[in-house]
């Protein structure tokens, strides 16, 4: 053996057992604290062509915007603030009124950029012309009061 | 004393697995999403249930598949065959010629309002490739003596196949009743495999199959044609379970010259973009005993557009053979009033800051 | 390292065992109370523990990686890899710093393990969907860990206290 178990529990492992308890308690104030909702904006994911090929929170945005191209078009989208405004000075933070919008895109009709700033899980901006769609998705609370489908 | 230890504790884990920590989650809620660009628009699936990740990507090989029968812009689809033929028959499959038999139907219910016969027409308007321009009235009048949807062959070749003809120098485009057949073909997806909620969004055609996973209906917002470009701009709610919902506006496309506004929803009788004192009609039918009617409803939101309120509630009354509705219908008018038909009264909820009056009619 | 016949075939039977443990706890319905696919109980960590007190930190890491790479190798899927490994080396630095210590027993030791494997698992979750969401089950996962850590701690300890009638030096 190259050290010896102690195969019966002693005073020690209480200290053991109050500490991931300590984990336990903190992690959940930090993640659930302040009421169970888990709005805003959840993770951005980029598809073209039928390909995944992005996925990252708003907040990734902020260093720099990306751009994405598919069937010859291209398109630049960037972070936005519901309301506008600047974003947070601590770049990190997520926020609750984040969200991604197109800056700007170089197909015919522009419908991306009119769809303007999306904010919430299950919105989503289309460029038909270069087979893009980025969505907003997210686990977490599903129900925060919003609509789960728009026709029209 | 040890093994009991062992047990207890193995019991307390097995036990503490059970919905008392966190969110109890469903089997029935396990959930797939699939997005996928078809038919000129972005569609987004997602189904519940067991069976959910196999229905979620037997639907998306659905959607492709009718893409690369019914396209009009894929060359080597049914649909752009029919059109390059110059009037010669051409082969064609089942789902087509359904298509094409039931477009001439719903021609024919809607006095020529709908007429798929009309695709040249839109496309001298740009609608098809987005080169927006007015064309002059002599193109006009030359194109519309071509619309005619009582020209469009359809014959059974006695072997179990189809086969189809236009007239010469006609074109047709089935993008107004191919998402509206899709969700039909998505109901009895659904109901192949056992799916006991989805949420299909056709670009804007809706399909709420069975209900939330919180048992609540599906909210579908209606948009305000109003402001077609802001996000969370409803003109009302739709509480739905088991229902296919789907808008025609002039606000989806459209382009201005002149100072003027075109949008995409040509008239067949004028050759112009409808001018009909509606801004939109959205047309609700009931999937849980049978099909949802989808390719009628699409049909009908096109043609009741065109028509204006008073036929279109005049063509609704028609099919009505009393409650439960064939199909309900959502009318938002010029004037600022929001027309719902009775079937509706009660899953509809008119959004409060939108400015509309909410009117109900039997 | 040089490793004897004997050594090199227990460590073999070992991996064995831990791939046939991680099999085992996926009969634990743990999805119905944390719906993140690619978490695990961390049954597989009584090996660990074992391997940690008796061939010594390198060879148990071996068998570890071992574990791991064929663990997802058979399951088709390089998710499982990433979740396995960050689990399972998170698990084994705070064992081995917990051993070092020598002050407690196999079940501090399990436990403080566990619960080091459920982090290393959020932190794959995290970095595979991309989100902070994973997190809002990190208060459920940390308390199933007490209760996974003593359920291996008490395995671990009845094989030690199994093997002390057993001259140990002539099995290793």
């Amino acid at each position: 053996m190259r050290s010896s178990p102690k195969p019966r529990p002693n005073g020690w492992d209480a200290l053991v057992v109050l500490v991931v308890l300590a984990l336990a308690a903190g992690s959940a104030l930090a993640v659930w604290g302040g009421g169970r909702t888990a709005a805003g904006p959840g993770t951005v994911v980029v598809t073209i062509g039928g390909q995944e090929v992005d996925r990252f929170p708003p907040e990734a945005l902020l260093d720099s915007p990306r751009t994405y191209s598919g069937n010859g078009y291209t398109l630049e989208l960037e972070y936005g603030l519901r309301g506008g405004g600047d974003p947070p000075l601590n770049h990190q933070a997520p926020s609750l009124e984040a969200g991604v919008q197109v800056a700007w895109a170089d197909c015919p009709t522009r419908d991306c950029v009119r769809t303007g700033l999306i904010t919430q899980r299950g919105q989503s901006i289309v460029c038909l012309p270069a087979g893009a769609i980025i969505r907003l998705t997210g686990t977490g609370a599903e129900d925060f009061g919003g609509v789960d489908a728009v026709v029209g | 004393m040890r093994r009991f230890i062992g047990f207890t504790l193995a019991l307390a884990l097995i036990l503490s697995l059970t919905a008392c920590f966190g969110p109890p989650v469903d089997p029935d809620t396990v959930q797939e999403s699939i997005q996928v660009i078809a038919m000129d628009t972005a569609m987004f699936i997602s189904t519940y249930g067991k069976r959910s990740t196999s229905a979620a990507y037997a639907s998306e090989d659905l959607i492709r598949d009718l893409e690369s029968k019914l396209s009009r812009t894929e060359e080597e689809s049914e649909v752009s065959r029919l059109n390059a033929a110059g009037g010669q028959p051409v082969e064609v499959g089942p789902e087509l010629a359904a298509l094409l038999t039931a477009a001439e139907k719903y021609r024919a219910d809607t006095h020529g309002a709908f007429d798929i016969t009309v695709a040249p027409v839109v496309s001298a308007w740009g609608f098809t490739a987005g080169a927006f321009r007015v064309p002059a009235q002599e193109e006009l009048e030359a194109l519309l003596e071509k619309v005619d949807g009582s020209a469009v062959q359809v014959t059974e070749d006695g072997a179990g196949g189809y086969s189809a003809a236009l007239a010469p120098g006609q074109s047709v485009d089935l993008g107004g009743i191919a998402k509206g057949y899709a969700a039909d073909r998505l109901v009895d997806l659904f109901r192949e495999y056992q799916v006991p909620r989805a949420m299909a969004q056709l670009g804007g055609n809706v399909l709420a199959w069975g209900d939330r996973p919180d048992g609540t209906p599906w909210r579908v917002g209606v948009q305000d044609p109003a402001r077609p470009d802001e996000q969370n701009a409803f003109a009302g709610i739709l509480n739905l379970k088991n229902a296919f919902a789907v808008t025609s506006g002039g606000y989806q496309r459209y382009f201005e010259e002149g100072g003027k506004r075109y949008h995409h929803i040509i008239d067949p009788a004028t050759g112009y973009p409808a001018d009909s004192d509606l801004t939109s009609v959205t047309v609700v039918a009931d999937c849980t005993y049978d099909d949802c009617m989808g390719a009628l409803c699409d049909a009908f939101s096109t043609a009741f557009f065109i028509m204006g309120e008073k036929e279109a509630l005049d063509g609704w009354r028609e099919w009505q053979e009393g409650p439960p509705s064939f199909f309900d219908l959502v009318l938002i008018t010029e004037d600022g009033r929001v027309v719902v038909t009775q079937g509706l009264a009660e899953s509809f909820t008119l959004e409060e800051g939108s400015g509309y009056t909410l009117e109900i009619v039997s | 390292m040089k490793l004897t016949t004997k050594q090199l075939t227990l460590c073999a039977v070992l991996t064995a065992m831990a791939l046939a443990l991680s099999y085992l706890e996926n009969l634990f319905p743990l999805a119905l109370a944390i719906p993140i696919p690619g978490v695990k109980l961390g049954l597989a960590n009584i090996v660990t523990v074992f391997a940690l007190y008796a061939l010594g930190p390198a060879q148990a890491l071996m068998i570890l990686t071992a574990r791991c790479l064929l663990g997802a190798m058979f399951a088709g899927n390089a998710n499982a890899l990433l979740f396995s490994l960050l689990g399972g080396f998170a698990a084994m630095l705070a064992m081995i710093l917990l051993v070092r210590l020598e002050r407690f027993s196999v079940y501090g030791v399990s436990i403080g393990g566990a619960a080091a494997h459920n982090c290393g698992q959020m932190a794959a979750a995290v970095l595979t969907l991309g989100s902070a969401a994973p997190l809002y089950y990190l208060p459920v996962l940390l308390a199933v860990s007490l209760a996974a850590g003593a359920l291996t701690g008490l395995v671990a300890g009845s094989l030690f206290q199994a093997l002390e009638h057993t001259n140990l030096r002539k099995l290793i």
